[in-house]
């Protein structure tokens, strides 16, 4: 397998970044990490956000922002024994594109938008390998059949916004192997795009480091992920490494307690327990040093069974639900594109409805639609016999205080310049909650206890919280009307693994509590499968299965369905 | 990517006390030293205004307290001048010519130009003023005062003088006081249409929207000057509030574009689309939860504005369609110095561009200081 | 995209007849009387009623209305208030010396401070940067009175570098001589807030995720900023010079006053000054006509240049 006298293709010691911070002061990034990686292996760099995986990566290339930025003058990053940080600008230019090639998270603004995707491909050949003109054009179409875009003669000649996610991405491999280089780094590359479409990008990235012998370093978050693709793991928490080494070893036997946290906190296909375990269950902060709580068999992992019976009772219907847009075409033309085309399904009192799909599948504009935040072109949603969506304004706020929603990012549905306080008293003020701001502000302060968060919060401002903690204040917000449904819209994508498992312990929790039913809508199947007793799967608009979770993941039976969940990343696969 | 790594930084640091965005704007401002000495000069340009409109400086800048064209201090008295004193009050003495045949003529003159400089009156031609015995009565009646002033005109000023001997420092303060009164003025009007309106645009869309752009569209097709150059002729009347009238109903252009494309990005944030969900009505969303998301562009635009508008006000002031005869103005300073620099009497063309100067960088400073304040950007 | 033109033709219209409507209202309404301006204040009132007749004032309001409107179409505005030349006439000849300014001007000066934004770019946040901002922000507080009167004085009447003033018939003569110091003058004025516009355009593109990637692909810093990120900024450049092209026709009067210069801003002036309204609204229509139409070539252009765009 490995050849231990063998010299590391790229070997990092102890490296040290700093970036400076608002008021000047140099914060450290990246605390002083050492690692390796072989020739011909692909090494997975794991951890969320902030760890400092990202920064690691542009270092090796020499991206990092010059005057923002600062490697301390210990550090050394060897490639092929060469210390890349030693070197002139001029060499590290020679090297990067073509010993040592990157690809990115987001490919549409990764490529620059006004030239042809060849001209780019071909930019690479001109500067590394001197090619000519009509020779480098020759080479761009073989490099465009090898990623496996369709028609390599049309879409040469196209620009990136003419090509979806999927192929954008291509291209950007394909630039990047161009020149053959022996390290490929990709940071977070499958991150923005589709389920399906990561499989295959995934695929296809193995086969050409496999074609083309490459050493890869794959930057991701997900570990399912990494046991799919990866020969070793490097696990990276807060710019320190906390583990690394062969992925079965790291993914079946893991050592360091964030490790083990990390890998129980996610969802898993084939166990549901009551709660997820979550990083606080593994590890406390003692003296300065993280310690080990509980092992993973002292947690209880007692099963949780969903589904519905049948005889539950329904709190809303939905029937043939429609949304058209429309957009100019021509001088007198209208073009019309249906993002919802005729959606009926129910909802169950105190149980949760997950409706996954992939972007473009219309589940969230389903979520927007019930709340009135966009007008349905047609079909009927009905709340105790009632169509909400036939209300006039004046109507409806009665039932507004019924159905709330908690949107995807946590970034922007807190208005930043209002108090968590402000935040909270104004649903209770429109819609006459308590008699005075005195016990709005009782209730208020309740709720932030509800959801785990200080009483000081009361005052802050939403900048000052992360991610997850915005989610539970948008969720403290809707609790203030005491409403019957909720619908999560891709509530926790965009949350770090162990916060998305707070958050989803949160849920469950004021479920049990409350009663209150849910509309999870998600892209990622694990969670759905987690938290859903229904799950309903839709595709360009269509619903195209409803069935119990359990029974939709394991018999599937629409075909794209079936196509979704062997997308999946399933972790380990033995070679 | 980088801005998540300094938001999860700051999370994990311990934040003491509510910061919301005017306070740490102040924070960055004031640890800003550029912000902080631009700040102080504009301060001191306010206070010489409300000084200047009290009245309690600069509010004699019209008499005539100097020689004409008399030259800074700083320079020294004019040799000339003296001779350009006497010149204004009476005619040279003659020369002396012994061999000219007109000598005697020329002895009765000078003998008469003797008289007339001993008794102080102007003679021209060898006439005499028919009004001096009257007025010599009146002098005297007025105790002796109204000819003597004629004769405490000094020979230099701080900064000069004018050709009507008006001290220039002093027309140079209430100068200021025009141009920045217009500027304001004329500033805060232009914003409060143009964020009012641009709010509505921005907000509702549809046809409200369309009606508004219109109005923009017919705005901006005509050049801002030449509205303005327009407007004024048509006006036909000068004075203050029309500059700012007429300023501020041409310039609300830019701020209702940038506003209405804020309005229009906020629209439809998650926050504005989550206060609708809890019942929060349309004008409470527009004012008291975008507005305050927006207030800072607004700020920063009456500080581009004011700039803005004192430089054309300025322009039209020179032109002469801007402030009226009586009233002193930069611009009219620096129409006079035009003809001045040919005397080679540069002093009010260097007090009016210098005072300009320094005002403008100042406050252009400061706004781009206040701009980065309320809105970081990492560079 | 022929009916993106279409429509964007048909769109103009309304703004047009707002336009329109705006000029008549200030000229025909709010204005004085124009047969007291034109007679003077010794008339006596056959001669005022006399002149109304041929003005056409003493028609009712709509009627005039159609009156202005037919000379729009027809491009007869009438004759000048005050020479009595045809106002169509009058535009015609003051075009040529105003585009012997503005032509080269234009060139040089987008030239100029696209080389200087892009040198200024490339060394963001040095202390060569700050102070070449600095110099900027006081360069634009100086009034541009203030440049014309110091430059006239000193490099024409002292140092006679310059003429002070004048224009011939000879074009080239124009462009050797007599255009040259009014052209500084105005590049002078104009590079500081240019540059300062054109270096946000640059340091926005900079900062973008393209350019990561092609530093990643070992792309030299100079071919960055002078292929990449140029052919990007230059969006947002062009579209900008071809909106500010019209103004730049009226901006110019100052100059054109102080130089003598027989052009359409100096006209503008002129007739301001001898309240000539007829001038003065032909001016203003043809303008704001030209400056619709300079928009939509510059979004043709926009969309030329940026293949992200659709036109709808």
């Amino acid at each position: 397998m490995q050849y231990q006298n063998e010299l590391p293709l790229l070997q990092v010691e102890n490296l040290q970044v700093s970036f400076k911070g608002e008021n000047k002061q140099w914060i450290e990034t990246v605390k002083g990490i050492s690692f390796s990686i072989p020739k011909n292996k692909t090494v997975a760099l794991v951890g969320e956000s902030g760890s400092g995986k990202s920064v690691t990566s542009l270092a090796v290339m020499g991206l990092l922002p010059k005057g923002q930025s600062q490697i301390a003058a210990q550090s050394k990053i060897k490639f092929e024994g060469k210390d890349l940080l030693h070197l002139s600008a001029g060499e590290i230019r020679k090297i990067c594109g073509k010993e040592i090639a990157m690809i990115f998270q987001e490919p549409m603004s990764s490529l620059n938008p006004v030239f042809t995707v060849g001209d780019q491909i071909a930019e690479v050949l001109r500067i590394h390998l001197d090619m000519g003109r009509k020779e480098a054009r020759v080479r761009v179409l073989e490099l465009l059949r090898e990623v496996g875009i369709p028609a390599p003669e049309t879409k040469i000649d196209a620009y990136p916004s003419q090509l979806s996610g999927g192929q954008q991405q291509r291209v950007m491999i394909a630039m990047a192997i161009a020149c053959e280089p022996k390290l490929l780094i990709a940071d977070e590359p499958t991150t923005a795009l589709d389920v399906t479409i990561q499989k295959q990008i995934i695929d296809l990235l193995e086969s050409l480091r496999q074609r083309h012998q490459m050493s890869m370093l794959f930057i991701t978050h997900d570990l399912a992920l990494v046991g799919e693709i990866a020969d070793e793991v490097i696990v990276m928490r807060h710019g320190e490494i906390r583990e690394c080494g062969p992925v079965e070893q790291v993914l079946e036997r893991p050592q360091d307690v964030y490790t083990k946290a990390l890998l129980h906190c996610r969802p898993q296909l084939a166990s549901r327990p009551y709660r997820l375990p979550v990083t606080s269950d593994f590890m406390k902060q003692e003296n300065g040093q993280w310690v080990e709580v509980s092992q993973l068999s002292d947690l209880n992992l007692k099963q949780r069974s969903r589904g519905l019976k049948g005889d539950e009772q329904i709190i809303l219907e939905v029937k043939d639900l429609k949304k058209s847009f429309y957009s100019r075409k021509g001088l007198w033309g209208r073009d019309e594109f249906q993002a919802v085309k005729g959606v009926s399904f129910q909802l169950a009192k105190g149980k949760t409805l997950g409706l996954v799909g992939e972007s473009g599948s219309g589940k969230t504009t389903i979520g927007l639609l019930l709340m009135r935040l966009h007008e349905a072109t047609g079909g009927q949603a009905l709340i105790g016999g009632k169509d909400i969506l036939a209300m006039s304004e004046k109507e409806f706020c009665q039932y507004q205080r019924k159905i709330q929603i908690i949107f995807q990012n946590p970034y922007a549905s807190l208005n930043p310049r209002f108090t968590i306080g402000q935040i909270l008293l104004e649903p209770m003020r429109i819609h006459g909650i308590g008699q005075n701001d005195a016990e709005r502000k009782k209730i208020a302060l309740e709720l932030l206890e509800r959801v785990s968060l200080p009483a000081q919060a009361y005052d802050r401002y939403p900048h000052e919280f992360s991610g997850g903690q915005r989610q539970r204040i948008a969720i403290a917000r809707c609790l203030t009307l005491k409403p019957e449904i909720l619908i999560c819209d891709e509530s926790v994508s965009a949350l770090d693994v162990s916060v998305q498992a707070q958050v989803l312990n949160l849920l469950q929790d004021l479920q049990d509590e409350f009663g209150l039913s849910y509309i999870f809508i998600s892209h990622d199947l694990s969670v759905v499968k987690y938290i859903s007793d229904q799950v309903m799967v839709m595709n360009h608009g269509e619903l195209v299965e409803i069935a119990n979770s359990d029974e939709l993941y394991l018999h599937p039976q629409h075909e794209y369905t079936k196509k979704l969940l062997n997308a999946i990343p399933q972790g380990i696969v033995h070679h | 990517m980088l801005s998540t790594i300094f938001k999860s930084k700051a999370s994990s640091d311990e934040s003491t006390a509510a910061t919301g965005l005017w306070q740490l704007a102040l924070k960055r401002l004031k640890s800003d030293r550029i912000a902080v000495v631009s700040f102080i000069v504009v301060l001191f340009y306010f206070i010489l205004l409300a000084l200047s409109m009290t009245g309690v400086i600069a509010s004699n800048w019209n008499k005539e307290v100097a020689v004409s064209y008399a030259p800074p201090t700083f320079l020294g008295a004019d040799v000339d001048s003296s001779h350009v004193r006497e010149a204004a009050k009476s005619t040279e003495s003659l020369p002396e010519n012994p061999v000219d045949p007109l000598k005697d003529v020329i002895q009765q003159l000078n003998a008469e130009i003797q008289s007339e400089q001993q008794s102080g009156y102007i003679d021209d031609y060898g006439m005499v003023d028919p009004l001096a015995e009257d007025m010599k009565k009146i002098n005297q009646q007025l105790g002796g005062n109204l000819l003597e002033q004629k004769q405490e005109l000094k020979s230099t000023l701080p900064f000069g003088a004018d050709k009507w001997g008006q001290d220039i420092l002093l027309k140079t303060i209430k100068g200021a006081e025009t141009s920045i009164l217009v500027g304001l003025l004329s500033a805060v009007l232009a914003v409060v249409i143009g964020t009012f309106l641009g709010a509505i645009a921005g907000y509702f869309g549809g046809w409200v929207d369309d009606v508004l752009n219109w109005f923009y569209n017919i705005f901006t097709s005509i050049p801002y000057l030449l509205l303005v150059l327009a407007i004024a002729a048509v006006l036909q009347q000068k004075g203050i509030l029309s500059i700012v009238l007429i300023l501020g109903l041409t310039g609300w252009t830019g701020v209702f574009r940038l506003i209405r494309a804020e309005y229009m990005k906020h629209k439809s944030r998650e926050y504005v689309l989550a206060a609708k969900a809890i019942g929060v009505s349309h004008l409470r969303r527009m004012f008291v939860h975008i507005f305050p998301n927006v207030s800072h562009i607004a700020l920063v635009q009456i500080s581009i504005l004011v700039v803005s508008f004192i430089k054309s006000e300025v322009i039209l002031s020179f032109l002469g369609f801007g402030v009226p005869v009586g009233v002193v103005s930069w611009g009219s300073m620096l129409n006079e110095a035009q003809s001045e620099l040919i005397l080679g009497k540069w002093w009010q063309l260097a007090a009016a561009s210098i005072a300009m100067a320094v005002l403008v960088t100042a406050f252009s400073m400061f706004t781009d200081a206040l701009r980065d304040a309320l809105d970081p950007k990492l560079k | 995209m022929l009916a993106y033109v279409v429509r964007r033709l048909w769109q103009m219209i309304p703004t047009m007849l707002g336009v329109i409507l705006l000029i008549f209202f200030l000229f025909n309404w709010v204005g004085g009387d124009p047969a007291y301006i034109l007679a003077g204040k010794m008339s006596n009132p056959e001669q005022i009623e006399n002149i109304r007749k041929q003005l056409g004032v003493d028609q009712p309001y709509y009627v005039q209305l159609w009156i202005f409107i037919k000379q729009i179409l027809t491009f007869d505005y009438g004759v000048s208030w005050s020479t009595g030349e045809s106002v169509s006439q009058i535009i015609l000849t003051r075009l040529g010396p105003s585009l012997t300014l503005l032509i080269p001007l234009t060139i040089l000066q987008t030239v100029i401070s696209i080389i200087l934004a892009l040198a200024v770019a490339s060394v963001r946040g040095s202390l060569t940067d700050r102070m070449v901002m600095m110099l900027c922000t006081i360069g634009m507080s100086i009034s541009i009175l203030v440049y014309i009167i110091v430059f006239q004085y000193v490099l024409a009447y002292q140092l006679s570098w310059f003429p002070v003033q004048g224009w011939s018939d000879n074009f080239s003569e124009n462009l050797t001589q007599y255009a040259l110091l009014p052209i500084l003058i105005m590049l002078v004025v104009s590079i500081a807030p240019t540059l300062r516009l054109y270096r946000s355009f640059v340091l926005d593109e900079i900062n973008q995720d393209y350019v990561r990637t092609a530093r990643a692909k070992g792309v030299g810093e100079s071919r960055v900023l002078g292929v990449h990120v140029l052919r990007n900024a230059s969006i947002p450049i062009v579209t900008e010079v071809m909106a500010s092209l019209p103004a730049l026709l009226i901006g110019a009067f100052l100059i054109e006053r102080f130089f003598g210069i027989p052009g359409i801003g100096r006209e503008i002036i002129i007739a301001v000054e001898r309240s000539d309204f007829p001038v003065i609204k032909a001016i203003t229509v043809y303008i704001a006509a030209m400056t619709m139409i300079f928009n939509l070539i510059a979004d043709l252009i926009y969309k030329l240049l940026d293949p992200r765009v659709q036109l709808k």
